[in-house]
């Protein structure tokens, strides 16, 4: 049939993009990491070892910690109602949203570099959100009944927590402890800022091995290794998503907030400040310092080695509006061909394309340095830093777009055939405009995506190509109290800039995308 | 004139459409009746080339469309549930067949205005169709069908949703229509009633085969077994 044809037309160009710059540089580090290396060397250094258990330590050091510092507000927001409750839950997604880079530079702003106390706080601080938005939004929705019920049973408060709610709640409490587990055991820009020579995660120390030592294929066995990692990780919380779908005693969430009184509501006002205190230090100690420091008028000064940092920022700028392009043209085939449900393309299609969401921006990064010179040396260009930034931005825009493509009832595309419009119409005038508001929502993810993007492109930069979170990075690595400052004031630019388009993209967001 | 040839749709090892075959003149308003699942949709669909034959042949004026996509064949078809377009407005869906003919913006603009008029909706085409009552979004995806002036018209259930005073309001607006017009139209329904007010000849369809074929009286005074006696009460 013709509209198989249509599929099939539309498939090509995501299945060449994800081919060439993700697949094929993936294969290049299977072969350089199988053939140049013997796995004695791997496990002989004592290194990688000691760095393999920091990764692993720290992650759930970090995912703990984010569970017990989210749980009062957590509690709070889910489960009463006051007065900026609404405000307090979106103030919360902000720390998520600033790149990494920025959170490293907050931290460090705070005096507080070159340890592991650092990188757990930056953790803590960054991950918040997962807890208040997973936890809290099955929370949020649980009857309170069920909880009654079992106080006119006898149980004390306490018991009801742990013999009823808590139980109920496991599950997002499961999922919230694997994804920040999944985002911490993977954290690259803030543990490169925050844990100086000390302390390094294997993604770190793929990017010490390829960059700094030239290790190449140490660096890719660190790469298989980590990938292995995480797949293992992925596939194990999807199983644990699975069984999770169990009939819960829900009910609307209007019905479940109550008005705290008494000293239920000085506990609950206790919580919401002191959290959104504790969150708003960094980002202020940040913007502080870099105005008390004279970062901002240093951005406009040549520093001997980096240039004027100022300059970054139409780079950024200029990589950002590509990478959105070409980022949302193949996201958008894709999501046609995975919105056609049933067809085994679809389902291959859908798992192809996360792809680069579950593999590390640093694999990215060094899959394009090692691969990208066959069958002509793109290394060389300029295309390289966006061509990666619209990688890693795919997923987002597919993700953004494949549910309204979805909601398209079949019959709606048939009957535009039967008035005489062709499949390459029917994309046109159905699919395009029903699909163009989410696709402005997935190109600003794209867009902020690109603009934050550090993993990949601390790899491939060049001298022109230098990006904003580059620079930041770069900045903080030369010696003198003026260049840290230029590296607060750049992280703050970038910080708002990220702030105000995630605010933007609000405005036009009609669909729930979740924030994974 | 429409010539249905012994056509056969299977879905896995079920064959929805077993053997089938029909002809409609031109002008001629046939329905097609039978129980749910009995393969009468399919059929329809297939007409309209939206599935594929595993047997048999479709012809229009004996050419076979065979190998005519869904877009060229110049059908109308509405939908069970009237598949608008939720982002356009009840003129642009009803424009939306002229626009594909490549018709002047003025000739569409006067021929959607005239066929709003037919089935009774003067001055909703900037109307949104998300707050159409379900009988106003019935007579948009009418006009919508029929705004093209296609060369058979195809509807499938499209009373379905409708609660019964409606439906037989619309039935007849529906059927005095088509009539003005001279519109070749199949009709697909699982009500007797709709059947025989709407059309010329009903073609009876059970288990994917046509079991007889004639007007709603004949069909009463001679039914070919006792199934089609008992179906026809």
């Amino acid at each position: 049939m013709t509209s198989r044809r249509a599929v099939w037309a539309a498939a090509a160009l995501p299945l060449l993009f994800i081919g060439y710059f993700f697949l094929y540089p993936l294969a290049r580090i299977l072969w350089l990491g199988i053939s140049e290396l013997q796995v004695a060397d791997l496990l002989g250094e004592r290194r990688i070892a000691r760095v393999a258990w920091f990764t692993l330590w720290q992650a759930a050091a970090s995912t703990g910690l984010t569970l017990l510092v989210a749980a009062p507000l957590t509690w709070a927001v889910s489960r009463f109602e006051f007065p900026g409750r609404r405000l307090a839950q979106a103030l919360v997604i902000v720390p998520f949203v600033l790149p990494t880079v920025v959170v490293g530079t907050a931290f460090a702003a705070l005096g507080w570099r070159d340890s592991v106390g650092a990188i757990l706080a930056a953790h803590v601080f960054y991950n918040v959100a997962v807890v208040v938005r997973t936890v809290g939004g099955m929370w949020a929705r649980l009857d309170r009944k069920v909880e009654e019920a079992a106080a006119m049973l006898g149980a004390s408060p306490w018991r009801v927590f742990r013999t009823v709610t808590f139980p109920i709640l496991r599950p997002a409490v499961i999922a919230a402890a694997s994804i920040v587990f999944l985002f911490t055991f993977t954290s690259f820009g803030t543990v490169l800022i925050l844990g100086g020579f000390r302390y390094s995660t294997v993604e770190v120390e793929i990017y010490r091995q390829a960059v700094t030592l030239f290790d190449l294929p140490m660096a890719a066995a660190l790469s298989i290794g980590q990938m292995i990692a995480v797949t293992a990780l992925l596939t194990l919380y999807a199983r644990r998503q699975e069984r999770t779908a169990s009939p819960l005693v829900l009910a609307p969430e209007t019905s479940t907030r109550r008005h705290p009184e008494g000293r239920t509501a000085v506990a609950v006002a206790v919580s919401v400040v002191a959290s959104l205190v504790a969150l708003a230090i960094p980002p202020s100690v940040l913007v502080a310092r870099a105005a008390a420091d004279g970062g901002f008028r240093r951005l406009f000064v040549d520093e001997p080695v980096l240039g004027r940092p100022i300059e970054a920022v139409p780079t950024s700028f200029s990589f950002a509006i590509v990478a959105t392009v070409i980022a949302v043209v193949v996201g958008i085939c894709a999501a046609y061909v995975i919105s056609r449900r049933g067809s085994r393309l679809s389902q291959w299609f859908d798992v192809v394309l996360m792809l680069p969401l579950g593999t590390s921006a640093v694999t990215i990064g060094f899959g394009f340095l090692i691969a990208l010179d066959w069958p002509i040396d793109l290394r060389a260009t300029v295309a390289l830093v966006p061509l990666a930034h619209a990688l890693v931005a795919v997923p987002f825009v597919v993700r953004a777009t494949v549910p309204l493509m979805r909601s398209i009832h079949p019959s709606v595309r048939e009957a535009a055939a039967m008035l005489g419009a062709s499949p390459a119409r029917v994309f046109r005038y159905i699919d395009l405009p029903i699909v163009a508001r989410a696709a402005l929502v997935g190109a600003g993810f794209a867009f902020v995506v690109s603009l934050g993007e550090f993993g990949a492109t601390a790899f491939i930069a060049r001298p022109n190509t230098v990006t904003i979170p580059v620079m930041i990075f770069r900045l903080l690595g030369r010696p003198g109290l003026g260049n840290f400052a230029a590296a607060m004031a750049l992280a703050t630019v970038l910080g708002a800039i990220t702030a105000a388009a995630i605010m933007v993209m609000d405005r036009f967001r009609s669909t729930d995308l979740g924030t994974f | 004139m429409l010539t249905v040839d012994d056509v056969t749709v299977r879905f896995g090892d079920l064959r929805a459409v077993d053997g089938a075959s029909l002809e409609v003149g031109d002008g001629e308003r046939v329905a097609i009746l039978g129980p749910s699942g009995s393969g009468k949709s399919t059929l329809l669909r297939a007409i309209g080339g939206l599935e594929k034959l595993d047997a048999g042949r479709i012809l229009w004026d004996g050419v076979d469309l065979a190998g005519v996509p869904p877009h060229r064949r110049r059908f109308g078809f509405m939908f069970q549930g009237y598949a608008l377009f939720p982002h356009m407005t009840v003129g642009e869906n009803v424009a939306f067949g002229l626009r594909m003919e490549g018709r002047h913006p003025n000739e569409v603009r006067s021929r959607v205005a005239e066929v709003l008029e037919w089935v009774g909706l003067s001055g909703f085409d900037r109307r949104s169709v998300d707050n159409l009552s379900g009988g106003e979004q019935q007579r948009v995806a009418l006009a919508r069908t029929l705004a093209p002036d296609p060369r058979l018209v195809m509807l499938d259930e499209p009373l379905g949703a409708l609660d019964r005073a409606l439906r037989e309001r619309l039935i007849v607006e529906m059927t005095d229509l088509l009539d003005r017009a001279g519109t070749t139209a199949l009709y697909v329904t699982h009500d007797h009633d709709e059947a025989a007010h709407f059309a010329h000849r009903i073609a009876l369809m059970r288990k994917g085969r046509i079991v007889q074929v004639g007007k709603m009286e004949e069909l009463r005074r001679n039914p070919v077994d006792e199934w089609v006696a008992d179906f026809l009460g």
